[in-house]
């Protein structure tokens, strides 16, 4: 009895501290909301306002800045960049989990180191070599770009899972008569979707937070949300109430998405962890 | 299957698995290998975007200059202060928020869930918001702090402050993206070994302690070493929150190899730069590697 009680103690001080938690979390959400819908005067009142009078005058200033045409950027680009990912990684990351072929131990050596290092290594010379080609200001470009960091995460994740299923199924399906490309798409891979359309999700919301490649290689015609969101902090003053309605914007297609797809983010994030 | 089905089997094997790779190999060769190659290549050049027409080889000039720069102790000295205080804070507390998410009660995998939100919010979502959380007027930290009658300082403005606060905001994603992976590991360890421990006296903490740290040694390695690289490449909490000031108090080398290639154009300085960065992030994660191993 004494020690039931002593765990049910336990429970709620748990609970208390990952509420606390939560409540630390939600402050900026809450300032992105609150912010939004404030008018400009109240937004940068001294000292800071909680709730003030209501306005949609922000996100009608978003219009009038085009900031619109960067959001629909933003989705060409995530869009993009997720299938042409996947396309590349999802067989590459079966051939990882599925046996030995020249260059494997390269790519898996390259696949880590490229992880260690920082994105402005790779993205200054191809600003160079995107200059030279033509490819700066262009979707293609910015493709081939966001996949510095984003194909080896792919092939890495997608590895993971198709190590998962047990090899006898394609086994069965080889004696069957199957060739080992009918083996990969009949079996494997619908075994894997789980885990791919995880892989999809991460790489997806990746793209879409991506901002300091599109700082460097996107122009006028390309420019994504999270560079136009920046446009709103001038040299002198910043526009928090249009900034807080584009941060807006931004925040809640991921949140959607996030507590939608909730179970296989977790072990997604970190699936490579355990795995080593 | 006689032994001719066989070897055409696996020959085709081989030739399915290559077909698989390949592109991908190419692709990262495209994007990740030659680019690399060319910081190494561009570090030996006065490459300049401005005089791009007219670069020469300069030998190790560029190496000669950054060890005499004034400005690159102090940058240097910010990278490590950033790398190893957001590390360390974002462990720890990462640590102990994974050991309340542990248990099993009802609501947790929300809980859980709503913890992933700010890993998955875009970063200069997240560099916006504190810049605005640290504003000296209408900020809501000074704000909060002049409610219960402490100091006011101005975070931003102030040598001493600026990179506390990049670590304060770093926080905010960093130690939910510790605690989902060491989450991870947590779940992983033996139940029986820790009830064994129990019921043989042990208390709770020397259960933590003897049993449960030493389990998840593999997976708290891998969490300082993605912490430690993230870290090093970490950029719009710091261009947009402070924008590397006041002066140079916050700039770190990735943000300094952006300003001094991109800003400045002197794009083969920047990429020596970008190697000292190649260098001291191999060092780092190798000696905390070994150190690792020597541990265990």
């Amino acid at each position: 009895m004494k020690r039931f009680r002593r765990r049910r103690g336990d429970l709620i001080v748990r609970l208390g501290l990952l509420v606390f938690g939560l409540c630390v979390i939600a402050i900026p959400y809450m300032w992105i909301v609150l912010t939004a819908i404030k008018r400009p005067v109240d937004a940068a009142a001294v000292p800071p306002l909680l709730l003030s009078p209501t306005t949609f005058n922000n996100f009608v200033k978003l219009v009038d800045d085009n900031y619109f045409k960067s959001l629909l950027n933003s989705v060409i680009i995530a869009g993009l960049t997720t299938a042409s990912t996947l396309v590349l990684g999802v067989p590459a990351g079966y051939a990882f989990a599925r046996g030995r072929f020249p260059g494997r131990a390269f790519l898996g050596g390259w696949l880590l180191f490229s992880r260690m290092v920082p994105p402005v290594i790779f993205i200054i010379p191809l600003f160079l070599f995107f200059h030279d080609l033509g490819l700066i200001d262009s979707f293609g470009g910015l493709m081939l770009a966001y996949m510095t960091g984003l194909l080896p995460f792919a092939i890495w994740m997608s590895a993971s899972y198709f190590a998962d299923i047990p090899l006898d199924i394609e086994d069965a399906a080889r004696v069957d008569g199957c060739t080992r490309y009918q083996a990969f798409v009949l079996t494997a891979l619908p075994l894997a979707l789980p885990g791919i359309v995880t892989v999809a999700n991460l790489i997806a919301i990746a793209a879409w937070g991506e901002y300091f490649v599109p700082l460097i290689l996107a122009g006028p015609n390309t420019t994504p949300a999270t560079v136009g969101v920046v446009n709103f902090v001038g040299y002198d003053a910043i526009n928090w109430g249009a900034m807080a309605a584009a941060a807006l914007t931004l925040v809640v297609p991921v949140f959607l998405l996030t507590v939608a797809a909730q179970r296989g983010l977790l072990r997604g994030l970190t699936a490579g962890a355990v795995k080593g | 299957m006689n032994r001719g089905g066989l070897l055409l089997t696996r020959l085709a094997d081989r030739h399915f698995l290559v077909l698989a790779a390949w592109p991908s190999l190419v692709a990262m060769l495209l994007v990740t290998a030659i680019p690399f190659a060319a910081t190494l290549g561009l570090s030996l050049t006065d490459y300049d975007l401005v005089r791009s027409a007219t670069w020469q080889f300069i030998g190790v000039e560029n190496f000669v200059e950054m060890l005499h720069d004034p400005q690159t102790p102090r940058i240097v000295f910010n990278t490590l202060y950033l790398v190893v205080g957001t590390t360390a804070i974002d462990t720890l507390v990462g640590l102990g928020l994974a050991v309340l998410m542990e248990g099993g009660f009802r609501g947790l995998r929300l809980i859980r869930t709503l913890y992933l939100l700010p890993i998955m919010t875009a970063p200069i979502v997240v560099a916006l918001c504190w810049r605005a959380m640290f504003n000296n007027d209408a900020g809501w930290i000074n704000y909060g702090l002049s409610l219960v009658h402490l100091p006011q300082p101005i975070w931003l403005g102030n040598p001493l402050l600026a990179m506390p606060a990049v670590i304060i905001s770093d926080m905010w994603t960093g130690v939910p993206f510790q605690a989902v992976l060491l989450l991870a590991g947590l779940l992983g360890v033996s139940v029986e070994l820790k009830e064994a421990a129990q019921s043989d006296g042990a208390s709770r903490w020397q259960v933590f302690w003897y049993v449960t740290l030493p389990s998840i040694r593999p997976v708290l390695v891998i969490a300082l070493i993605l912490k430690f690289i993230d870290s090093f490449r970490k950029f719009e909490g710091i261009q947009l929150l402070t924008t590397g000031g006041p002066g140079i108090a916050s700039t770190t080398l990735n943000l300094h190899i952006y300003v001094t290639g991109l800003t400045y154009d002197r794009v083969g300085y920047a990429a020596a730069f970008g190697v000292l960065m190649i260098a001291l992030i191999a060092a780092t994660v190798g000696l905390l590697y070994a150190a690792m191993r020597r541990l265990a």
